[in-house]
């Protein structure tokens, strides 16, 4: 393996080529945009330095904080659900079950019904007076919600509709499972173990690189949650659910101030990077690859 | 590998609860589609159309060019999937089972590329296609994919090769195999579930994209599906009993698409556990 | 092995900097040639002036709406091109995520000749820049439409004098209601007359009666239960533009007279916005706007006996009219003085249209509502011209013997529509948007009924009065 670099390269240049190509001019055009006034409908452009950081962090702009707060309300609930959840019903789909196949397509269904459509089932099922969920709890005897509309219960509600969309991930678990040699669990019927010490012992450690990705996808796309905003919440009650990238989705577009919106993205860019550089760094303790190789 | 029948039963019975909860949107969708507007506004729901008026799907489909809209969107598709499934395995390949210096850094700045909100890009990606004379066109939409097909798909597949036992290159390189025939003989066949995730997951992706054709395409000749199904959204009211039957219409072939999928989804199973 | 590490690293440098560079180039490209936009446009059109008619042009239209207002449009534009056979127009048809996708494209000085704008939304920040022509220009010289020919409220200005957009037709709000309910219930009607409007206590205690819960009883019966309910008295949005008709009704404003002063915390609007919270909180007899989540469109809403009466706008006609069941519309009750909110989209012209003459002539040929009466005829719009509304003969083409237009419409509509209209505040309050991030969450919690329209709009007055920045109908 001494042309590693020159294979490696090689190999990666399509990927390298197309992140030079498309995505690295837009990236640093927007992080000089961040340092300007930039107004798309604007002839002139100046430059402002680090103002629209300094509005930000000295906390003129009460919404950034506000809605950075949301976010993170907002990824604490949904990561470890998503990731539970998925891997739950992953384990349950690779069973193997009469019908599998359809059940699989069932779980995946959520995902491709276009936003529009699924809005409206989710305003019924929500609903707190007509609502399927308040008439399932109140027959339980359990107490009611009033889900999206208030102010404590909207993110909690928007965590749990988003649950109906982890098919991707789902299916992205179960392509994990199936790679597991099947031998593996032979040797623990052979030694007498049973559902739970194959689950401890083979399943987790084998599909620890899975997890490792659905828990940096899950983190990357929970912090920009949009579209539950836009399309169920508006941001309210009371700005309860303004997510951060709908906020700065509105400054950009709506109020047309791209520069300020531009400075918005690079903030919550390096969160990001940060959290993922995290999980990153601890993942050298706790994924397993079966190749022998460490990240 | 046995499973007892307590676990088969009790696992039965929560795949059927989980699965009617999961079914619901898609049975709402169906069931509006056939629908009148009063109908569909019914509180609570009616889950059975009476009657059944089939001829909205008549109607949606003829009130605007879906013919047309089918034929683009399935150009799009189908270079998307296919760039998407080479170039991104070969890189994920690059990213794993080549050591070489630096690969970690590069790999870290490429993931970068999903963590700044696409709105403040936008502008300046749809710049950049303008000044190379590809504003409506179809390569904004087709060209990425043949570059690596976006960072998760690599990541991805990444994963899954990091998970291929070492022993199968360092036997084949003592064979005298390249790392081009490594890639096509071993990985390639290992991670077949995981590449059909990809071919999945672009195919959905760029037959469900809204944003992309919006901003790249002005001539209605060139318009998808996605943006189709927009048109039923008027100024003041949306018709929702024909935008239901569109939406039914266009998500039917993602839903067979995806049975497909599952089949050979299953046979990768029985490969690779064969192989491992 | 290192060296050549080195050198594909000093290779990634190299490109990393020619991407910044490249990038760099198209913004300032972009911004030099968006400065420029407009005077390259001036001198053009000059020139398109003198070349006459013969020469070959292609005017591009960007609109947004349901297919049946785009072929509205595209029937339009037939009728034009035939009339100017050297004109070839492209309709471009935006139907989701219109403002995003303008953006981009004033981003990438790709305009349109003329777009419709909304004026809540992105049309002032483009005027604002100095994107749209001033249609004074036109409208003063031209010999067949002039300002006094348009009916009121539909023309938007940036400022006295310089208007920037014309409305194709206004849209008012009326009280539809569903004539056998009232006839079930032996209940008077609403009036259609505005001097006959109702007063907001009448109004009420009609709801109530009209408000039944599942066992039957209504608002005014010992026992109702307003946790089950299953008719509504009235739906009333709880949106500005609904809202926005009693504040105006009530001699209340967004902002004060001069334009500096936040005025939704002032006793006229205060009052009105808690009457309307009282429907909801306290007499049961409207849902809250949770619940209106699951009230439908007015017209299903109305002929499924959700609701008794609807506060909406007059656009709800044509899904009316094509409900089969007996409704009608009735003047919305009045608070000191009868009035109407009147929304509607509008149409700009881009400064960098190279044939302005020939663009306005478009403009005029689309506002003209002999090319779209089949969308007036359906109900979706009203015309644009005065003597459509005053000329007995015109007035009947969309009125009479439609089933979009039911009997009380000319009172209740047209006549209210001509004489007690209120622009939409979109239109002159300066920064809209931005009062209402801060005016909408506290509006929340007084639709919920957790604090009233006094204490909420205090709470926020300070905030509110700080993006305060005059009106666009005062000079200064």
């Amino acid at each position: 393996m001494r042309k590693g670099l020159f294979y490696g390269l090689l190999f990666t240049s399509p990927a390298i080529l197309g992140f030079i190509i498309f995505t690295l001019g837009p990236m640093i055009a927007s992080l000089v945009l961040s340092l300007t006034d930039y107004n798309v409908f604007k002839a002139h452009t100046s430059f402002v330095g680090i103002d629209h950081y300094s509005k930000m962090f000295s906390g003129e702009d009460e919404l950034f904080y506000k809605s950075l707060g949301i976010t993170f309300y907002f990824v604490i609930l949904r990561v470890p659900a998503v990731i539970i959840v998925s891997f739950a019903i992953a384990l349950l789909l690779n069973l193997n079950v009469r019908g599998r196949a359809l059940f699989r397509t069932i779980i995946y269904l959520p995902s491709i019904v276009p936003a529009v459509a699924s809005a409206m089932i989710w305003m019924w099922l929500l609903n707190p007076d007509l609502g399927l969920a308040n008439s399932v709890l109140s027959w339980l005897h359990l107490p009611t919600s009033n889900w999206l509309y208030s102010e404590g219960s909207v993110i909690p509600s928007v965590v749990l509709t988003t649950l109906w969309g982890i098919g991707g991930t789902v299916i992205i678990f179960l392509a994990g499972l199936s790679g597991i040699p099947k031998p593996y669990y032979e040797a623990i019927d052979v030694d007498g173990g049973g559902w739970y010490s194959k689950l401890r012992h083979i399943t987790i450690p084998m599909v620890t690189p899975t997890i490792f990705f659905n828990t940096i996808m899950t983190i990357i796309g929970s912090f920009q949650v949009f579209n539950e905003a836009y399309i169920l919440t508006q941001g309210g009650p009371n700005n309860q659910s303004l997510f951060y990238v709908f906020y700065l989705w509105r400054t950009g577009f709506r109020d047309t101030e791209m520069g300020y919106a531009s400075a918005l993205a690079w903030v919550l860019f390096i969160i990001i990077l940060f959290f993922t550089f995290i999980v990153f760094k601890t993942s050298k303790s706790w994924v397993h690859y079966e190749g022998g190789e460490r990240t | 590998m046995r499973q007892s029948k307590l676990t088969l039963t009790a696992g039965y019975a929560a795949l059927l609860l989980i699965s009617a909860l999961f079914i619901i949107p898609f049975v709402w969708l169906l069931r509006s589609s056939l629908m009148d507007l009063s109908q569909i506004f019914t509180m609570p729901p009616e889950w059975i159309p009476t009657p059944f008026h089939w001829d909205n799907f008549h109607r949606a489909l003829t009130i605007l060019p879906f013919g047309t809209f089918f034929t683009n969107t399935l150009i799009i598709v189908v270079s998307v999937i296919v760039g998407t499934v080479v170039t991104s395995s070969i890189a994920a390949f690059g990213f794993s089972r080549i050591p070489w210096k630096g690969r970690d850094t590069v790999f870290g700045i490429l993931m970068s590329s999903m963590m700044l909100p696409a709105a403040v890009t936008l502008i300046p990606s749809f710049l950049g296609w303008q000044m190379l004379g590809f504003y409506d066109t179809y390569y904004p939409l087709i060209v990425p994919a043949y570059f690596g097909g976006g960072i998760f798909n690599i990541f991805l597949l990444r994963q899954f090769y990091l998970t291929i036992p070492r022993d199968f290159d360092e036997a084949a390189f003592v064979d005298g195999a390249t790392y081009l025939q490594i890639y096509m003989r071993i990985i390639m066949p290992l991670s077949r579930s995981a590449i059909i995730v990809v071919a999945l997951f672009s195919f959905l992706g760029s037959w469900n994209d809204f944003m992309g054709p919006l901003i790249y395409l002005k001539s209605d000749s060139l318009f998808t599906l996605a943006l189709g199904l927009q048109m039923f959204q008027g100024s003041y009211t949306a018709q929702w009993d024909l935008l239901m039957a569109a939406s039914a219409a266009v998500v039917l072939p993602c839903v067979i698409v995806f049975l497909i999928g599952q089949r050979y989804f299953l046979e990768g199973i029985t490969l690779t556990g064969l192989k491992g | 092995m290192s060296r050549q590490s080195k050198s594909i690293s000093f290779l990634m440098a190299v490109l990393l900097m020619l991407a910044a560079i490249l990038s760099a180039c198209t913004k300032s490209d972009s911004s030099a040639s968006n400065g420029n936009a407009s005077s390259p446009a001036h001198t053009a059109s000059s020139e398109s002036g003198k070349a006459g008619a013969s020469e070959d042009i292609t005017l591009r239209m960007t609109v947004w709406g349901a297919p049946e207002e785009v072929a509205a449009y595209k029937e339009a534009i037939a009728k034009f091109e035939k009339k100017y056979p050297n004109i070839t127009v492209k309709l471009q048809h935006i139907a989701a995520d219109y403002d995003t996708k303008l953006t981009t494209m004033v981003a990438g000085n790709d305009v349109p000749d003329i777009a419709q704008m909304e004026s809540g939304s992105i049309a002032f920040p483009l005027a604002e820049q100095g994107k749209f022509y001033n249609l004074q220009e036109f409208l003063s010289s031209d010999p067949e439409i002039n300002a006094e020919r348009l009916v009121p409220n539909i023309t938007y200005s940036l400022e006295p004098g310089n208007i920037i957009g014309l409305g194709p037709g206004p849209e008012s709000f009326g009280l539809f209601y569903n004539e056998d309910i009232f006839k079930d219930a032996g209940l008077t009607p609403p009036p259609s007359k505005a001097s006959e409007a109702w007063t907001w206590d009448e109004f009420v205690e009609v709801a109530k009666k009209l408000t039944i819960d599942s066992k039957g009883r209504n608002a005014t019966d010992a026992g109702f239960d307003p946790k089950n309910i299953k008719q509504y008295g009235v739906n009333i949005g709880t949106w500005w533009g609904s809202y926005s008709n009693f504040i105006y009704s009530n001699g209340g404003d967004f902002v004060s007279e001069d334009g500096k002063t936040f005025a939704l915390n002032q006793p006229a609007a205060v009052e009105a916005l808690q009457k309307i919270a009282d429907l909801i909180n306290v007499y049961h007899v409207a849902p809250s706007p949770v619940q209106a989540k699951n009230i439908p469109a007015t017209n299903v809403a109305l002929q499924t006996k959700k609701v008794a009466m609807a506060i909406d706008g007059q656009w709800a006609s044509a899904g009316l009219a094509q409900s089969k069941f007996h409704f009608n519309v009735g003047v919305i009750p009045t608070m000191k003085t009868p009035m109407t909110t009147v929304v509607c989209g509008m149409f700009s012209m881009f400064k960098s249209t190279k044939h302005p003459k020939e663009a306005w002539e478009l403009m005029k040929a689309l506002l003209d509502p002999e090319a779209s009466i089949d969308m007036i005829q359906a109900g979706t719009w009203m015309p644009s011209y005065k003597d459509w509304y005053t000329d007995p003969a015109m007035l009947a083409k969309w009125t009479e013997n439609l089933d979009s237009r039911p009997s009380g419409y000319k009172d209740a509509i047209v006549d209210v529509l001509l004489n007690n209209s209120h622009q939409t505040p979109t239109g002159y309050v300066k920064n809209f948007n931005k009062i209402m991030d801060i005016v909408n969450p506290a509006l929340d919690k007084v639709w919920l009924g957790q604090q009233t329209a006094q204490e909420a709009m205090d709470s926020i007055a300070d905030k509110a009065q700080a993006q305060v920045q005059g009106r666009r109908d005062v000079k200064g």
